[in-house]
């Protein structure tokens, strides 16, 4: 634990990048999470948080094409890095650690 | 996804993020925003579009994402102010002679100013420390005198509970005396245990109220009742500790004046006061229960004491000082009309009362007749403006110095504009280089001021030092370095900056002569500034010599005066004829009425006998002398005779001065004539003398009237000696003191010097202003000196051409001092008329004056003609005696 530890928010991230694959730019990833997980994201907030995995390293980004939307302006796509896999299996091994110690008679739909 | 291609979002805002956003990420930032802002019109309405779009800029402002301060660019800065750095370097370093005048002469100019803004700094703290300053006031007393109102601060008695009394405004009042004639001041204070007094100064009486109105704080004992007791002392803490080292002396009684009969209990000892406070003492002798006289707390027909009165906060005084005319109405009226005064009533009505705020005291009350020490808001300002002057002397020093020097850098200003530099970037260099030599020149001024503080202390009696702990200090010193800086180096960046870079490389520019006009006129300004400071020091002395020296009509020289004689107790006859034994000694006196200020003065009203409700009266001394008085003093007896121990009515006898002889028109014939100074219970006195007028107060007001009668003073001894060995003669008397008075400690002074304590702060006013304008003259002159030596350079090859054909050196000299005396004459002529109406009005604060003269302006224009001369002409000397090889091999 520790070394590849993952924010609540930067997993989401990571994992969204990893759905989009190869096609993962700002507004693809914000539209994919407000659809998937019913959850409003601001440019600023996704941008931070993507520039400080891409500095630690779990991502990785190129410039694409220009094209004649956006003002002109060229889309920046994000990938995840092998190091980035790492922390991402990490994490969901950790996840799962738990919710298999949780004993068998706890039932999580109370209805 | 569509494109709306007419619709744009908000330019500003994007134009913000472009602005702030990190280069690195702006392009698919803008992107992303722009993209969203297109999908929002799709499901949107336009304006939620943008108020979106807007919203998302702003969440755009995070940290991870905003540029980083330092930027790319200020890489590119940074380089370019190296280079000014390492150009303002060579340039100080190759003109040694240059820079030393400019920032010698700057760094000189900013410590004065240093140094007088720590003065007046110090003049407005006076009492601000004082809680509650806001609704602390001292009452003030005016009498209208011919629509000349003469304010003074003297209440009788019971004046502070009237006050308390009658108006509810007022919620505390309280009285001091610290007039000598009612033992304040000097006395001789001990334990009522031992026997050695000490002499101790700073003696003063209060009211317990006192205490609380200004809150002083305590060391000992409680400052509700520590003066309640009658009979009790407050000690402040360093009296505290001379007396009683290391002890609470709280109850410990003291015995003061070897008066044993009325010890002193003492009821607390408070905290120091601060040096900065106008009400200072050291002892405070409790006013409870106390009276001077039988019925004096009742009596309200004479002023002794100070009265201190705390109002309600917000007490509008406008609507209270109108209403305090109705206690002079209550009280005094009656009183008045009872002694059957035949003005009474016109007396009462050319009677106000105001209220000083106590944190005016210091400043704002030169008008007014106090007990304290204090200054004058004019003399701050006159200091304020000396100070700007003589910064303004340094400013114009560095501006006339860059720009006479300007060709030599005219040549790096024009290759700097053909590689590219803008005006903008030269101003920017040229003003650094002025803030560094302003850096530069506080940096040595603070080194010179802390130099200077201890002489300045001494000059202006004050215990200034640089408040280093302050936390205003450094940043204000580096903030005024800069502004000076800025200020002294915007002419010379503006002039600098705008030479036309061909015309300069082409080497067409005439060498620093454009702006001779201006640098000129600037010289002008510089030696009118210093003539009239020349002027003005020369008038303050000339004044103050004729002050000291004038005829004073008694002999003030070869009299000491001998403190306290009282403590000879019953050897005091066997004193005066021990010391008649000395032959350097001709005679003593006892008394304490003296013609200097400190000593005991009175204000009595007198009527020549029977017209005491007929006559208005004349107001006038009534003093307390012995037989030998007129002897020791030197007094010119000018008619009629001294007083005889012979003679016993002369205990009924008066002399009286010429003044009073006039004012109560018995000049004719004095002699045998019946004066009064009571209009009921008789005391009439025979005139037996009149002396010549002799000065008894300051030589600011005319003579008044006096009146000396015989009677006991023992607070003073005054010995007229004759002697070429002062030291071996006063030893002598001391020798005779100690036989008769063992223990008791000889104090004296002498006349002389009292005498010119009474002038202390007008001399000290001269010192301090002679400094300046030395201190002026000596900057304006490095400016010229400076001016000078650049002049000999420019016309260096001129000259050598003019010696290799013959011109004389002193042809030289001449012609190169011309130039420079022109200004200089004009400055005298702007001077005169302007310190002749200053000094004009200065003098006319005096009663005798020296008045003004013409040998006095040439005397101070010649003077600043030859100062100039000399520093003009060290240069000239300088380039006659060069060879004028030297001058012309260069080419």
């Amino acid at each position: 634990m520790g070394k590849y530890q993952l924010g609540e928010f930067e997993e989401i991230v990571m994992l969204t990048v990893a759905i989009l694959h190869g096609e993962a730019y700002g507004i693809a990833i914000i539209n994919e999470m407000e659809s998937r997980l019913n959850r409003s994201v601001s440019i600023g907030s996704l941008q931070t948080v993507l520039r400080r995995l891409e500095s630690k390293g779990y991502l990785d980004s190129k410039l694409g094409e220009s094209t004649k939307v956006r003002g002109g302006k060229r889309k920046r796509f994000f990938s995840v890095t092998a190091q980035g896999k790492k922390a991402m299996s990490e994490s969901k091994e950790q996840r799962m650690g738990l919710w298999n110690a949780i004993p068998s008679d706890f039932v999580l739909n109370d209805n | 996804m569509k494109s709306q291609t007419n619709i744009s979002p908000p330019t500003l805002w994007l134009k913000f993020f472009r602005w702030f956003c990190r280069p690195e990420y702006a392009e698919d930032l803008e992107g992303d925003i722009l993209e969203r802002f297109d999908e929002r019109l799709e499901k949107h309405s336009r304006s939620k579009a943008k108020r979106l779009f807007i919203l998302d800029v702003l969440r755009l402002l995070r940290p991870g994402l905003v540029k980083k301060i330092e930027g790319n660019q200020s890489l590119n800065n940074y380089g370019m102010f190296k280079n000014y750095f390492k150009t303002a370097r060579r340039n100080l370093l190759r003109q040694k002679t240059y820079s030393i005048i400019k920032i010698g002469g700057f760094a000189l100019g900013i410590a004065v100013c240093l140094l007088i803004s720590l003065f007046i700094k110090d003049e407005f703290s006076y009492d601000q420390h004082i809680p509650d300053k806001e609704n602390l006031f001292m009452a003030v007393r005016g009498y209208n005198e011919n629509g000349n109102i003469e304010k003074y601060t003297w209440f009788p008695s019971p004046y502070a509970n009237a006050i308390l009394e009658d108006y509810p405004e007022v919620i505390q009042s309280g009285k001091m005396i610290f007039s000598e004639g009612f033992g304040a001041g000097n006395a001789n204070i001990r334990k009522a245990s031992e026997v050695t007094n000490y002499y101790e100064d700073g003696f003063a009486f209060a009211s317990q109220s006192i205490m609380e109105i200004f809150n002083y704080p305590m060391v000992y004992g409680d400052a509700k009742n520590a003066l309640k007791e009658p009979n009790s002392i407050i000690l402040t803490k360093r009296k505290a500790d001379l007396l009683f080292p290391g002890v609470n002396p709280v109850g410990e009684v003291v015995v003061i004046d070897d008066n044993t009969e009325a010890p002193y209990m003492i009821g607390g000892v408070m905290e120091d006061l601060p040096a900065n406070s106008t009400v200072k003492f050291n002892y405070l002798r409790s006013l409870e229960d106390y009276r001077f006289w039988d019925g004096e707390d009742k009596s309200w027909g004479s002023n002794n004491y100070q009265v201190f009165v705390k109002l309600l906060p917000n007490t509008n005084l406008n609507e209270l000082i109108p209403k305090l005319k109705y206690i002079d109405e209550k009280y005094l009226l009656p009183e008045y009309l009872e002694a059957g005064y035949s003005d009474a009533e016109e007396a009462i009505e050319t009677m106000s009362t105001s209220l000083l705020p106590i944190a005016d005291l210091h400043l704002k009350s030169a008008d007014i007749g106090d007990p304290f020490e204090k200054s004058d808001i004019k003399i701050v300002r006159i200091f304020g403006l000396i100070a700007l002057f003589i910064l303004g002397l340094a400013c114009i020093n560095f501006i006339n110095l860059s720009t006479a020097k300007s060709a030599n850098r005219a040549k790096e200003v024009g290759l700097r504009k053909t590689i590219g530099s803008t005006k903008k970037h030269l101003i920017t260099q040229f003003l650094t280089e002025s803030i560094l030599y302003s850096l530069l020149s506080f940096a040595l001024a603070i080194g010179i001021s802390s130099l200077l503080l201890p002489y300045f202390n001494q000059l202006a009696a004050k215990s200034l030092y640089l408040p280093w702990s302050s936390y205003w200090f450094v940043p204000i010193l580096a903030l005024g370095s800069l502004l000076i800086g800025l200020i002294a180096g915007l002419y010379p960046a503006f002039y600098l900056s705008s030479f036309r870079p061909a015309a300069v490389l082409k080497g067409k520019l005439s060498m620093g002569s454009k702006s001779s006009k201006l640098r000129n006129s600037l010289v002008v300004f510089q030696f009118t500034a210093s003539i009239i400071l020349i002027i003005g020091t020369f008038v303050v002395s000339k004044q103050m010599q004729y002050i000291l020296n004038k005829k004073v009509g008694f002999n003030k020289d070869q009299v000491i005066l001998v403190q306290s004689p009282y403590l000879l107790g019953d050897n005091l006859e066997a004193f005066k004829n021990a010391l008649r034994t000395i032959p350097e000694v001709k005679s003593t006196s006892y008394t304490n009425y003296l013609p200097i200020s400190g000593a005991n003065q009175n204000g009595n009203v007198w009527w020549n006998d029977g017209r005491t409700k007929i006559d208005a009266s004349i107001s006038g001394q009534n003093w307390i002398i012995d037989h030998e008085y007129i002897e020791t003093l030197g007094m010119n007896l000018i008619d009629g005779r001294n007083f005889s121990r012979e003679l016993r009515t002369d205990s009924a006898a008066m002399i009286i001065n010429e003044t009073m002889a006039k004012q109560l028109g018995i000049a004719d014939s004095p002699l045998g004539q019946r004066i009064t100074n009571r209009s009921s219970n008789r005391l009439i006195y025979t005139v037996i003398g009149v002396v010549e007028d002799f000065h008894f107060q300051s030589l600011t007001a005319p003579v008044g009237a006096l009146a000396m009668r015989l009677g006991k003073n023992y607070v003073t001894a005054s010995v007229k000696l004759n002697t070429n060995n002062l030291s071996a003669t006063t030893a002598q008397i001391q020798h005779i003191w100690d036989e008769m008075a063992p223990g008791q400690p000889f104090i004296y002074e002498f006349l002389d010097q009292r005498f010119g304590n009474m002038y202390s702060e007008t001399i000290r006013t001269r010192n301090i202003l002679t400094s300046f304008s030395m201190l002026a003259v000596i900057i304006a002159c490095l400016g010229l000196f400076g001016l000078s030596v650049f002049m000999v350079e420019q016309r260096g090859k001129e000259i050598s051409v003019r010696r290799a054909l013959g011109a004389k050196m002193s042809q030289i000299i001449q012609m190169l001092g011309m130039n420079f005396m022109k200004p200089i004459f004009l400055a005298l002529l702007l001077a005169i008329p302007v310190a002749w109406y200053i000094m004009k009005g200065w003098l006319n604060g005096f009663e005798y004056n020296t008045g003004l003269s013409v040998s006095l302006f040439a005397f101070a224009g010649l003077t600043a003609l030859s100062i100039a001369l000399i520093t003009i002409s060290f240069q000239s000397i300088k380039a006659g005696l060069t060879n004028p090889v030297d001058g012309l091999r260069n080419e």
